[in-house]
Parts: C-alpha cells; sequence; structure tokens
C-alpha cells in the first residue's frame, strides 16, 4: 500500500512538473474537512470543502488512521453522505477511538492535502431533525388544544432503526419573539394545552439521542387557534374622502371576523339630528365602503360615523368618525397634462404646461374652487422643485436646463379647505439644447480673433506709420507748390489749406481724377520769362469733327478705363522729358512769335467770347487734328495770375507722337481768371469757396451729361494734368483727353511770383491756381477778361445760384457782384 | 351698563365704518367702472380670507383650551345660526333664487356681526392667549364688517343692474333676527364659537362663488 502511494505520488509528481511546464496549470488548492457527524453514534460522515482545482479535473481522496494503529487507510464510502464526503459505515466505526483523517486533493500536475482533522465518535453525535411533524386542532366548546406528531429522523442504514430519541417542542404566538420550550421525553405526538384562542402559533420538534447535541429545529408549523367567543374584532374607519364637494364615500377595515361570517354595517348621525341612519350605498365604492350620494351629502354639517360588525355571537361598533364634508374634498388629480416647448423672441425654449381641472370636479358652478401646485426636477434629480400655481390651468416655465430632461407632475387642491389630490402620472420633457450658446461661443471667438486682427493692424500702423499707410492708401499727393502760403497755414482755415494743397477741390468721387493730380506739379524758377508756345497755324478743317466727337469720348470716359489709365501713367512718365523739349521750343516760339503772355491771355479770353459764337465754326479755336482722329478736347485753364506758369494740354495717347508736331498744332488756349491787384484775401477765399463749392455741385450735375447726348459738345474736357518737371520753366501741361494731337501749352515766363493755391478744379473742366495773394500781378489782360467774365457772370448769375447748393451764401455774394470771375460761369457761356 | 354698552358697541361700528370708509372709499371713488365681476372677487377674496383666519384662529384656541371631547365633532356643539336654513350642498345652492342666496349670505354675516363683537371683548381677558389670537380675532370681526358692506354694495349694484330684483329690501329689513339667536352665541365655547364661525364664513364664501357664476358664468367659472 505504501510502495502504491509512494509511486503514484511520484508519477503524479512528474506528471505536475511536465504540465506546468507546459500549460500554466497548478496543482489543486487545499481541501478543508468541514465537519464530521454521527447520526446515531454507529456510523458517520465527514464532509470536506474542496479548494481550487488548479484548472484541470481533480480527485480527492480521504485518508485516515486510527489512535491505535498507524496504518493509513482511504475512505471506504464516498457515495451514500453525497458529494465531497466519506461514510463511515459500522464496520468501520469503531467507538472510543479517535481517527486522523486527512483527505488529499490530486490533479495531473500535483496533490494537497488538507489538515488533519482528529474525530471522536461519541462526541459527534447530532441526529437530524424528526420528521413528518403535524398539529391537528382539536376543537371541543369546553376545551381547545392542539395534537402534535412527527417521526424520528430517518436513518441510512434502516437496519438499525431502534434509537431512542428524546423531543423537544417549542412554540409561541406569531407576532412575539420569545419560544415556549416544552420537553416531549421519547414519544413522538405531544397535546400542546392552555393556548389562547383567536391566536396563532408557531410550532417546532427536535430530538436527540442520549448522549450527543439536539438536532436542528424542524420546520415550522404554523396554526390558528380559534376564537372561542367568536366576537367580530371593532373595525376601523380609514378614512372618508369626496372628490368633487359634491358627494363622500368612506372606507373602514374589518377585524377578526371571530370564525364566523360577520356583516358590517355603517351608521351615522348628521349633527344636530337624533336619528341614526344607516349607509345608502354599500356598493358603489366598493367592497367595506360607503357611498353617500348627493342626496345624502350635506355641508356644514358634522357627520358622525360608525360602522359596526356582526356575526352570530355579537356586535362590535367601530370608533365614532366625524366628518365635516367640506374638509374631506380631495380631488382627483388634473387631467390632460400638456407639455409644449415654445421659443420665445429671443430663441430661447420655454414650457408651457396646460392641463384640466379633474373630470368629477364642477369647477364651473363655483362650487368648488381648485388650486393647482405643479413639481418638476430633473431625470436623474433627487429632489422636486414645487411651485404654486393658484388657479390658473396653465402655466410657462422660462429657466430650464438645456439638455435635460425634466419630470413634471400637477396636482391640485380645493381653495382653502380640503387636501391636495395625488400628484398626475409623471410627464416628461426633453429640454433642447440651447444651440443659442454654442453660436456665442463661435462668435465670440470670432469677435476676440477679430478684434485681435484689428489691434495688431493697427499697432503695426502705428509703428510703421506711413509705410503701411502709403501701403494700404497710396497717398494723394498734392501739387508740390513751393512757399505754400504760410498765412494761410496761420489762420489755420483747413478747407483753404486744403484746397491750397489742391485735394479739396478735385472732384473727389474718382479714382482718376485722384491720378489727374498726381501728375500736376508746378515749380517756379526765378528766372522765368513769360513764354507760351503755341502752334502757329490752327488748322481749323477738323473743327466740325471735333464737335461731334467730344461727347462720345469723353475724358471722363475714357478716364474710367483702367486699360487707359495705366496707359497714361506710362506715358505720362514718359512725358517730361518730351515736354520739356517741347516747352523749350515753345519758348523760343514764343519769343519769335512776339507774344507775350499777356497778349495771349486777352487773345485767349476773346476767344473764350468768341467761343460761345465761333466755337461751331472753329475758326478761332486752336485745335489740331491728329492722324488717328481723335476728337479733340478744350484745355480749359484758367490762371489767376500766372506769368511763370506754362500750361499745356497734351494728349497723353499722342503725346509722343506729337513731338515732332507740336510746334505746329500747339494753340495757346489760355483762360484768365483776372484777379484784381490789391485783392482782398477774404474776398479771394470767399470766392474760392464758392468755387470749390460750385466744383462739386457742378461735377454731380456734369456727371449724367457725360452720357447725355444734350451735353454741349463745346464743353471741354479737362482730362488729365501733367505735372512737368522743367528745370528752365515749370509749367503745368494739361492734357487733353480728347485732344487729337493737339498740346496746348503755356510756358509763362516766371516772375518771382510763386503760384501757391489750386483752388479748384470746376466742373472738372477748369482748374484754377489761386496765386498767391502776395505776389499778385496786375496782368494785362485783366480787364478785358474781367469783362468779358463779369457780363458772363451777370447773364448767368441765376445759373450760378443753383449751382451753389452748399454755400448759398457765397453764392449769392459772388452773384451779386464779386469781382473774381467764377470759373463756372465760363461754363453755360460755352452753351 | 347696558347703555354704556349700546354706546360702546356704537363707537365700535363707527370705527369700522370709517375703516371702512377710509380703505375702500377711494377705491370706490376712483372705480366708478367696477364690474359686478370686479366686486365679487373682491368679497370673495375677502371672504377667504375671513375663512383662513378663523381656521387659525380655530387650531389656536383648540391649542389652548383642549375641548373636553378629543373628537372634533362634539355632539354638543350646536351653532346659534345652525337654526337658519340655508343650502347644505351645490344643488340646493343652485336652485335657491339670486335674491334669497344673497339674502341669506347677508343675514349670515349679519348674525355674526354682533356676537363677534361680543367675543371680541370677552376673550380679550383670556391672559393665556397669544397677542396674535387676539389681533386675528379682531381682524375678523372687523373683516365681517367690511365683507357684509361688500355684499351690499354689490346687491345694490345687481339690483340697480336688474339683475336681482329689489325684494331684497323688505326682507333686509328682518335683521332683527340676528340679534335674537346671538345671544346663544354667548352660551358657546370659544373654540366652539370660532368652529362655527369658520363654518359659516366657508358658507358665505361658497354662497358668493356660486352667486357669482351664476350671474355671471362666463368670468372665471
Amino acid at each position: 500500500m505504501k510502495q502504491k502511494l509512494t509511486s503514484s505520488v511520484q508519477i503524479t509528481l512528474l506528471l505536475a512538473v511536465a504540465a506546468v511546464g507546459l500549460t500554466g496549470h497548478s496543482h489543486p488548492g487545499k481541501p478543508k474537512i468541514i465537519r464530521c457527524r454521527s447520526l446515531e453514534k454507529e456510523t458517520f460522515s465527514c464532509w470536506w470543502k474542496p479548494g481550487s482545482d488548479g484548472g484541470l479535473p481533480t480527485s480527492y481522496t480521504l485518508f485516515y488512521s486510527k489512535d491505535s494503529e498507524e496504518d493509513i487507510y482511504e475512505c471506504p464510502d464516498y457515495q451514500t453522505s453525497g458529494p465531497n464526503s466519506c461514510y463511515f459505515d459500522k464496520n468501520h466505526t469503531t467507538p472510543w477511538t479517535t481517527y486522523n483523517i486527512t483527505v488529499m486533493a490530486m490533479n495531473e500536475i500535483g496533490s494537497n492535502r488538507s489538515d488533519p482533522q482528529y474525530v471522536d465518535v461519541t462526541s459527534i453525535v447530532q441526529p437530524d431533525a424528526p420528521v413528518n411533524f403535524s398539529l391537528e386542532k382539536q376543537t371541543s366548546t369546553s376545551m381547545k388544544y392542539l395534537w402534535a406528531k412527527w417521526s424520528p429522523p430517518p436513518l441510512s442504514d434502516v437496519s438499525s432503526n431502534s434509537h431512542v430519541y428524546h423531543y423537544e417542542l417549542r412554540l409561541k404566538p406569531e407576532e412575539k419573539e420569545e419560544w415556549e420550550t416544552i420537553s416531549v421525553g421519547v414519544q413522538t405526538q405531544y397535546k400542546l394545552i392552555g393556548l389562547q384562542a383567536g391566536v396563532k402559533y408557531v410550532v417546532q420538534v427536535r430530538c436527540r439521542l442520549d448522549l450527543g447535541e439536539w438536532s436542528e429545529w424542524s420546520s415550522e408549523k404554523h396554526i390558528q387557534i380559534p376564537n372561542g367567543e367568536s366576537l367580530p374584532e371593532k373595525p376601523t374607519i380609514i378614512k372618508c374622502r369626496s372628490p368633487e364637494k359634491e358627494t363622500f364615500t368612506c372606507w373602514w377595515k374589518p377585524g377578526a371576523d371571530g370564525g364566523h361570517p360577520t356583516n358590517h354595517t355603517l351608521l351615522y348621525t348628521k349633527e344636530g339630528e337624533e336619528q341614526v341612519y344607516e349607509c345608502p350605498d354599500y356598493r358603489t365604492a366598493g367592497p367595506n365602503s360607503c357611498y353617500f350620494n348627493k342626496k345624502y351629502t350635506s355641508f356644514w354639517t358634522i357627520y358622525n360615523i360608525t360602522v359596526k360588525a356582526t356575526n352570530e355571537m355579537g356586535s362590535k361598533v367601530s370608533d365614532p368618525h366625524y366628518v365635516d364634508v367640506t374638509y374631506i374634498v380631495q380631488p382627483d388629480p388634473p387631467v390632460n397634462v400638456t407639455l409644449e416647448l415654445k421659443k420665445s423672441i429671443n430663441r430661447k425654449p420655454y414650457l408651457v404646461l396646460t392641463w384640466s381641472p379633474p373630470p368629477l370636479a364642477d369647477v364651473r358652478s363655483g362650487w368648488l374652487t381648485l388650486e393647482y401646485e405643479l413639481r418638476l426636477k430633473p431625470e436623474e434629480g433627487e429632489e422636486w422643485e414645487t411651485i404654486f400655481v393658484g388657479q390658473q390651468t396653465q402655466y410657462r416655465m422660462f429657466s430650464l436646463n438645456p439638455g435635460k430632461k425634466y419630470i413634471i407632475q400637477i396636482h391640485c387642491k380645493p381653495d382653502h379647505h380640503g387636501s391636495w389630490s395625488e400628484w398626475s402620472s409623471e410627464k416628461y420633457i426633453q429640454i433642447p439644447t440651447d444651440f443659442r450658446v454654442k453660436d456665442m461661443v463661435v462668435w465670440i471667438i470670432v469677435g476676440v480673433l477679430s478684434s485681435l486682427i484689428c489691434l495688431i493692424m493697427s499697432w503695426t500702423m502705428v509703428l510703421k506709420g506711413y509705410r503701411m499707410i502709403a501701403f494700404i492708401l497710396p497717398p494723394v499727393p498734392g501739387p508740390k507748390i513751393k512757399g505754400i502760403d504760410t498765412h494761410l497755414l496761420e489762420t489755420g482755415k483747413s478747407e483753404e489749406l486744403l484746397s491750397a494743397l489742391g485735394c479739396h477741390g478735385f472732384p473727389p468721387t474718382s479714382d482718376c481724377e485722384e491720378l489727374l493730380i498726381e501728375y500736376l506739379e508746378v515749380e517756379d524758377s526765378e528766372d522765368q520769362q513769360l513764354m507760351s508756345s503755341h502752334g502757329n497755324g490752327h488748322p481749323s478743317k477738323n473743327a466740325k469733327m471735333i464737335l461731334k466727337e467730344t461727347d462720345s469720348d469723353s475724358g471722363r470716359g475714357s478716364c474710367d478705363s483702367p486699360s487707359l489709365l495705366s496707359e497714361k501713367c506710362r506715358e505720362s512718365h514718359a512725358l517730361p522729358s518730351t515736354l520739356q523739349r517741347q516747352d523749350l521750343r515753345d519758348i523760343q516760339e514764343n519769343k519769335r512769335g512776339k507774344r507775350s503772355w499777356e497778349t495771349q491771355c486777352i487773345a485767349s479770353e476773346q476767344k473764350i467770347l468768341l467761343f460761345n459764337n465761333e466755337s461751331t465754326k472753329s475758326s478761332t479755336w486752336p485745335a489740331a487734328q491728329l492722324p488717328n482722329n481723335q476728337p479733340p478736347v478744350f484745355a480749359y485753364h484758367s490762371t489767376v495770375d500766372a506769368p511763370k506758369i506754362t500750361l499745356g494740354t497734351t494728349n497723353v495717347n499722342i503725346a509722343p507722337v506729337l513731338v515732332g508736331n507740336e510746334e505746329k498744332h500747339q494753340s495757346q488756349y489760355p483762360i484768365t481768371e483776372t484777379v484784381y491787384d490789391g485783392m482782398e484775401k477774404q474776398r479771394e477765399m470767399e470766392n474760392l469757396h464758392s468755387k470749390t463749392d460750385q466744383t462739386t455741385v457742378q461735377v454731380k450735375q456734369s456727371r449724367p451729361n457725360d452720357k447725355s447726348p444734350f451735353l454741349n459738345p463745346k464743353l471741354m474736357d479737362y482730362v488729365e494734368v501733367h505735372k512737368v518737371r522743367q528745370d528752365e520753366e515749370p509749367a503745368v501741361v494739361l492734357k487733353h483727353k480728347e485732344n487729337s494731337g493737339k498740346t496746348e501749352k503755356y510756358t509763362v515766363p516766371g516772375t518771382s511770383k510763386e503760384y501757391t493755391k489750386v483752388s479748384t478744379v470746376v466742373d472738372h473742366n477748369i482748374l484754377v491756381l489761386m496765386p498767391d495773394s502776395r505776389t499778385q500781378h496786375t496782368s494785362v489782360s485783366q480787364e478785358p477778361a474781367m469783362e468779358t467774365s463779369w457780363n458772363i457772370q451777370q447773364s448767368q448769375a441765376e445759373k450760378n445760384m443753383s449751382y451753389c447748393l452748399t454755400v448759398p451764401s457765397e453764392c449769392k455774394r459772388e452773384a451779386s457782384g464779386s469781382e473774381y470771375m467764377d470759373p463756372s460761369s465760363f461754363m453755360p457761356s460755352f452753351k | 351698563m347696558a347703555p354704556a354698552r349700546a354706546a360702546g358697541r356704537a363707537g365700535a361700528a363707527a370705527a369700522l365704518a370709517l375703516l371702512w370708509l377710509l380703505v375702500c372709499a377711494p377705491r370706490n371713488a376712483g372705480s366708478r367702472l367696477l364690474t359686478v365681476a370686479d366686486l365679487f372677487d373682491r368679497v370673495i377674496r375677502h371672504s377667504g380670507r375671513i375663512h383662513s383666519l378663523s381656521t387659525a384662529l380655530y387650531a389656536e384656541l383648540e391649542k389652548h383650551f383642549p375641548p373636553r371631547d378629543n373628537e372634533l365633532g362634539k355632539p354638543a356643539r350646536k351653532c346659534h345660526t345652525s337654526g337658519m336654513l340655508t343650502p347644505n350642498g351645490k344643488e340646493y345652492a343652485q336652485k335657491i333664487p339670486r335674491e334669497e342666496l344673497t339674502h341669506l349670505i347677508l343675514k349670515l354675516l349679519q348674525a355674526w356681526k354682533e356676537p363677534l363683537s361680543h367675543f371680541n371683548q370677552h376673550i380679550e381677558h383670556h391672559q393665556e392667549l397669544p397677542d396674535d389670537s387676539l389681533s386675528k380675532a379682531k381682524q375678523i370681526s372687523n373683516m365681517v364688517h367690511e365683507l357684509k358692506t361688500g355684499v351690499e354694495k354689490v346687491t345694490e349694484k345687481m339690483q340697480s343692474m336688474g339683475i336681482i330684483s329689489n325684494s331684497l329690501n323688505g326682507m333686509a329689513s328682518s335683521e332683527a333676527t340676528g340679534l335674537s339667536i346671538s345671544n346663544e352665541a354667548n352660551m358657546m365655547s370659544d373654540s366652539d364659537f370660532i368652529h362655527c364661525f369658520r363654518r359659516d364664513s366657508n358658507k358665505v364664501q361658497s354662497y358668493l362663488k356660486i352667486l357669482k357664476c351664476r350671474i355671471m358664468p362666463e368670468s372665471s367659472c
């Protein structure tokens, strides 16, 4: 046996090593012997609890040795006492012997042994509980008792069923805690007496052998001891309630019936009356209730209600219940509860709750007035928020958390008395997520970013200053005029200053004009002579064509064309040298032609006058036609006192081509704005104002005229002013857009006069240059020119008035005899 | 003694009338256009307040003078107004002619005017009662006066508008009956007294509501 054991152990150990190496399974856990017990001290059983199986099928082996022997035996019977047990039958059980018992668990990998358990059979005796326990009621009129019967516990070994057991009973009333224990002896039945009638008892039995322990208690047996008197118990009135303040119902709870069929009657008296009434209706409101319909319901009266339970033995009456129906009104819950989400104007959702009073309640009669209360909570919330609503049947809720689901209930109550109804059924509403929050976040981010960008930009602007500004907004160069009137600066009249800088009077609405201004540069030099260059002969054969085509290709129109503009830009850069040469030639020509500027002025003024009549014939108009047939345009140039200024009109497009022809084609066309000597500066300014104002007005007016077929073809478009850099003679070259190859040019022999102001460009035809008041000259041509202009002015006084929209007062002054020639007044004269 | 008491009563009544005037006269002056419905709403609210006050006072009295019987409805309790035949259910109240219902309301109020004044004087001797209860009792007494004036005003208005007939005038003269039953009131315990009053104030309120909804079914009925 030992050898066998050791060999098997070795094998299992080997197996275990192999298995562990391969799979990671382990040997079984340690089993534990739970108890050993003998039912009758002739046999006994041991039970163990297996340990962990190590993931493999495990077999358990029980080994035992007796204290007197050294041999180790294995369990004789694993079956009888169930799984994980070992049954020692009579043959293997020896009294007065101590058994040393161990359990070994084995699997493929290894084995594990329990701790040894030492067992003395006599000390582990405990029988099973008795079986077949029963109670029997024995009722007689005089006495009541119970027969309790049972059987001794069964044994597996039927043959040895000769043991003597001692029994014990215990009992108690059902509701009590303490048991009463009765020693029965060896008999298997017992008569229980002295039990209380009407009480329900619990009874149990157990047994033991003459030695050893008591068995477990048997299962509980319950028995109701019948009530001897059989009087019904006192019923209890639970409550009375009126659902609509018109009828009411009372409910009661019956007591024990006493073993006899029992009748319940509800009796009541009304306040101030002696008569006892019985319930009019036991049925309508269900069992154990009484319904009082309208007829039986009085208000402001106290009902004294009792319920009587009656059986054959007698009757018992409940405690009285006093009812004033007014104060037991408890309505049904409100119905038709609807939840509706609405959006307010600011898109915030709000909840509209509506409900109806319970259908039973007749609120329209005024008899019952209901007040409502609602409660709500988020679905996952714990606490209800309760809102008293009053008598209205709708409610608006505004402060709900978006994205949450709410549970809402409503109940109602009569005003001033009664009690709250049950809560209505739960209503759920999902408050939609407020998208505005997200929107707001987005907008806030956008706002912050953009403001940041603005900040950075303005910061760089400040740092980089001009460069940035110049980059973004190219500078609008005024004419560089040396010797800006310091008086003007001192007096600080900004408008004058602006106009002096030449940027005010220009029609401000078109880029074209800005561009044009760019090319106006006026310089002076000390020793310039008044020179004017012009073509000797002015072929007037093309005059008709000029007149026809003037309008069709106005300067403005071409200005608006970007390609042209760029072209002009290029050409204008190329121009100065050419012009320089031209001017030089012009000077010489002038000298040769022996025309003084003054005379030219006179001549030109006369020409203006003549122009009114003769322009159609173009006899005197100095216009030249180029081979490319560009329509001529009149450069309209007025100088106040510009002996040193050379004005010329050059068609940009043809300027380089013109060079050769200029001598022929150039014509002088000076229009002099006459200024008197000793002219008061203020008046000058006033005039200036009026002119500028007129300019703007006229620009507006002339715009539509651009395309107007009625535009007088004689109107001259003053298209471009080229700046001419000339060391020798300062010159302003005015370019005619439409001038077909004709370049008109003034070379004004300079004295020491400084030309300080470009007062305005009037009606985008006339550039008005204002002389420095200090250095004004009286030109020879002044008087005739003045006459001319005066006449024109007078004739046009009314028209001027209409032009002067912005500064009417100035206009009036001018109209009423200003000594200045208003450039604008020329315009009508051309018509 | 009796004349002095009467004088005192008269003085109290005058004071109350003055109070009523002070409280309500400006409103009346500025509200010639008050509709009957408005007036009804006012008297109904007023009666509701009276009822609430009496409920509170009743609870306080019960606390200070526990009833000998520990139950709510002692059979011995008998109100001095219980002799008056008043409708004790909705349908009766709806069937009774408007004039009669109006008259009943006025009668009920009238029946409580004097007993309440007595009660006020009487209750002041109870040192153990809190001031709050005393002021409640006083307030109730004043408000009953006001309510009666208010109901009379509504009645007048209804009569002038032809809503109810003028037959009420004859009935109103029989107010003296109120005095005869008011003596019974003196026999009651304080809490019984207030209990009875509370009940009648509830009656008045219910009748007013019924009356209003009968006359103007469209206005929040």
